[in-house]
């Protein structure tokens, strides 16, 4: 959830400030302050962040398996972390993995998103009011009690989905259905949760956006006789454009790093079916034990997302900087 | 749109549901849909837990050192930089943002191996710690995001009057900025309230555990018993749904306030 403040500038002022007066005797004074304000900030996210980050990127070209825990020496080994994990049989299958999951993911948010979001806009209030209150609902639910709800859902016996399934009779009679016990289905059970917890996010950051759309627009649009799409495509994207942006690099970043929904659901099985790339480095780090390779993964991991969304990323960051 | 609202609230629903009922009527081949007859059984269950009470303190305490420190800290970081124009505050900025594009799980290998050697395993100070690293960035750039929305002229009015800068930042600022503070404490409390995998990771010792961890053990330990699992999961679920209905509004106005503006 780290990032869903990215944006968060309520900043309605429209004065801005200017810059102290020069050469008066206050701003010999004040050019002090604000490191000084600042510093305790710097210091404790060098020492939690800026650390760890450095440390990790060391370990990374460590020889730090069990035996570095018992010895106390971990020798520097170059590379070696990562071109084993690049000859690793895994490695194409979870990057790949990865990469399908996070898309569908993106994919699916924003399209039941922005679907939510169309529809609300169209509602009356009450009707608006009882959208929003179920989406906030999911939206606040913490990842660990959602996933253990999501796992009595899907209860093989007791689970009311299982029930629902077969009681439609489509599908037969689903009542045993273990989901988690598949590779696929278990991916979509993840899916389901995940998507679940973030359309909320996207529908209520888009609702926010296109109920700013003046009505004479549409008006206009549908006097020219425009259908739907046309609409859609020449008025709704074109103004809604920085806010779609934002909810899709920040739906990238987070869904490219679900872990907890994963490792609670499965811990990246049956037979590391499900394993992401974060999957991955954790598995290699804590149940293996093998630090090094685990942090190379990671490192990867970072840098993989960074050059994906290192474009809009630098947009928000002007942006933000503006202010 | 009513299917929609329906099938997402639905696992709230049947989880205040299964909350309710008996035991015996949460494990029948077709469910209820109703909670009748009404018990609390399962919430008294759950909360006579051994040990649950430690738990608690243990989440109630670490979340709330972290949120105190990532406020006050960030306060003084988000007035430093809205209010004075120095040099690297756009490094700074910049810096803050990357960090919080930072995958949380890449951190916690050296996290982990970083308090392992200092003997930090197994304690809240550590757990803290690591809570920090992603609490402070986000406070930072909302408290800067609140402050900014205070316009500068009254505390150069107070200045005027012969107020300090530490006096207009405590006086006029501070109170102005009250209802922003409260908003990205409470968000900052759910980011910490909910996390899983560092507290997973950090602490091995039972005793130290968080609620979210307790939470998640609490399946495999006594695997039949859903009814008191899933009313723990509500009452964890309860302040973080609370708090979040009661800050949603400004918080989805300071996300797209920004956005448009970008």
């Amino acid at each position: 959830m780290n990032a869903l403040q990215t944006q968060a500038s309520p900043g309605r002022s429209t004065v801005r400030r200017g810059a102290p007066e020069k050469g008066t005797p206050r701003r010999r004074r004040v050019s002090a302050l604000p490191y000084g304000l600042l510093a305790p900030a710097a210091l404790i996210l060098g020492l939690v962040v800026g650390y760890p980050l450095v440390r990790l990127v060391i370990i990374s070209t460590q020889d730090f398996g069990l035996r570095a825990l018992f010895t106390g020496t971990t020798p520097y080994i170059g590379f070696a972390n990562y071109t084993s994990i690049w000859d690793d049989s895994q490695f194409t299958a979870v990057l790949v993995r990865t990469v399908v999951f996070a898309a569908t993911l993106v994919a699916g948010t924003l399209a039941i998103g922005l679907g939510v979001a169309l529809a609300m806009v169209r509602l009356g209030r009450r009707l608006r009011t009882v959208s929003t209150l179920c989406l906030i609902c999911a939206w606040a639910m913490p990842t660990v009690p959602a996933a253990l709800v999501w796992q009595w859902l899907f209860q093989p016996t007791y689970g009311v989905v299982n029930w629902l399934v077969s009681a439609v009779h489509v599908f037969g009679d689903q009542r045993q259905s273990d989901w988690l016990a598949q590779p696929v289905s278990a991916f979509v059970i993840i899916w389901l949760l995940v998507v679940w917890t973030s359309v909320p996010f996207v529908a209520l950051t888009l609702y926010a956006g296109l109920s700013q759309i003046p009505a004479e627009y549409y008006e206009a649009a549908e006097l020219d006789g425009a259908g739907f799409w046309r609409t859609f495509r020449v008025i709704t994207v074109p103004f809604v454009r920085p806010i779609l942006l934002l909810v899709t690099v920040l739906s990238v970043i987070w869904d490219f790093n679900v872990f907890n929904q994963i490792w609670l659901l499965t811990q990246g099985g049956p037979d590391g079916g499900t394993t992401t790339i974060g999957i991955w480095s954790f598995t290699k780090a804590f149940a293996s034990q093998q630090y090094g390779q685990g942090a190379a993964i990671a490192v990867v991991s970072v840098i993989l997302l960074a050059a994906m969304t290192g474009f809009w990323v630098r947009r928000l960051v002007k942006s933000g900087e503006e202010l | 749109m009513s299917v929609f609202c329906v099938v997402w609230i639905f696992p709230v629903y049947w989880m205040v549901n299964t909350a309710f009922k008996p035991q015996t009527d949460s494990l029948t081949p077709t469910p209820r849909f109703l909670p009748f007859p009404l018990t609390l059984a399962n919430f008294s269950d759950a909360i006579h837990q051994p040990d649950f009470i430690d738990y608690l303190l243990n989440s109630l305490i670490v979340t709330f050192s972290v949120v105190a420190v990532a406020i006050v800290v960030g306060f003084l970081a988000a007035v430093a930089l809205t209010r004075f124009r120095f040099r690297g505050r756009h490094t700074f900025l910049i810096a803050v943002m990357v960090i919080m594009m930072i995958p949380s799980p890449a951190l916690v290998i050296p996290m982990f191996l970083g308090l392992q050697s200092l003997n930090m395993l197994n304690s809240l100070f550590g757990l803290g710690l690591t809570y920090t690293a992603f609490v402070l960035p986000l406070t930072i750039w909302t408290l800067r995001g609140f402050v900014h929305g205070i316009p500068v002229e009254l505390e150069e009015a107070a200045m005027v009057d012969g107020a300090s800068r530490a006096q207009t930042i405590r006086l006029i600022l501070l109170p102005l900025v009250l209802p922003g503070i409260i908003a990205t404490s409470v968000f900052a409390f759910i980011t910490a309230w909910n996390d899983y995998i560092y507290a997973y990771v950090l602490m091995k010792d039972n005793s130290h555990y968080t609620l979210p961890l307790w939470l998640a053990t609490f399946s495999t330990n006594t695997s039949t018993d859903y009814g008191g699992l899933i009313a723990g999961s509500t009452l964890f679920a309860l302040p973080a749904v609370v708090f979040f209905m009661i800050i949603q509004t400004r918080l989805v106005a300071g996300m797209t306030s920004g956005a448009v503006k970008g």
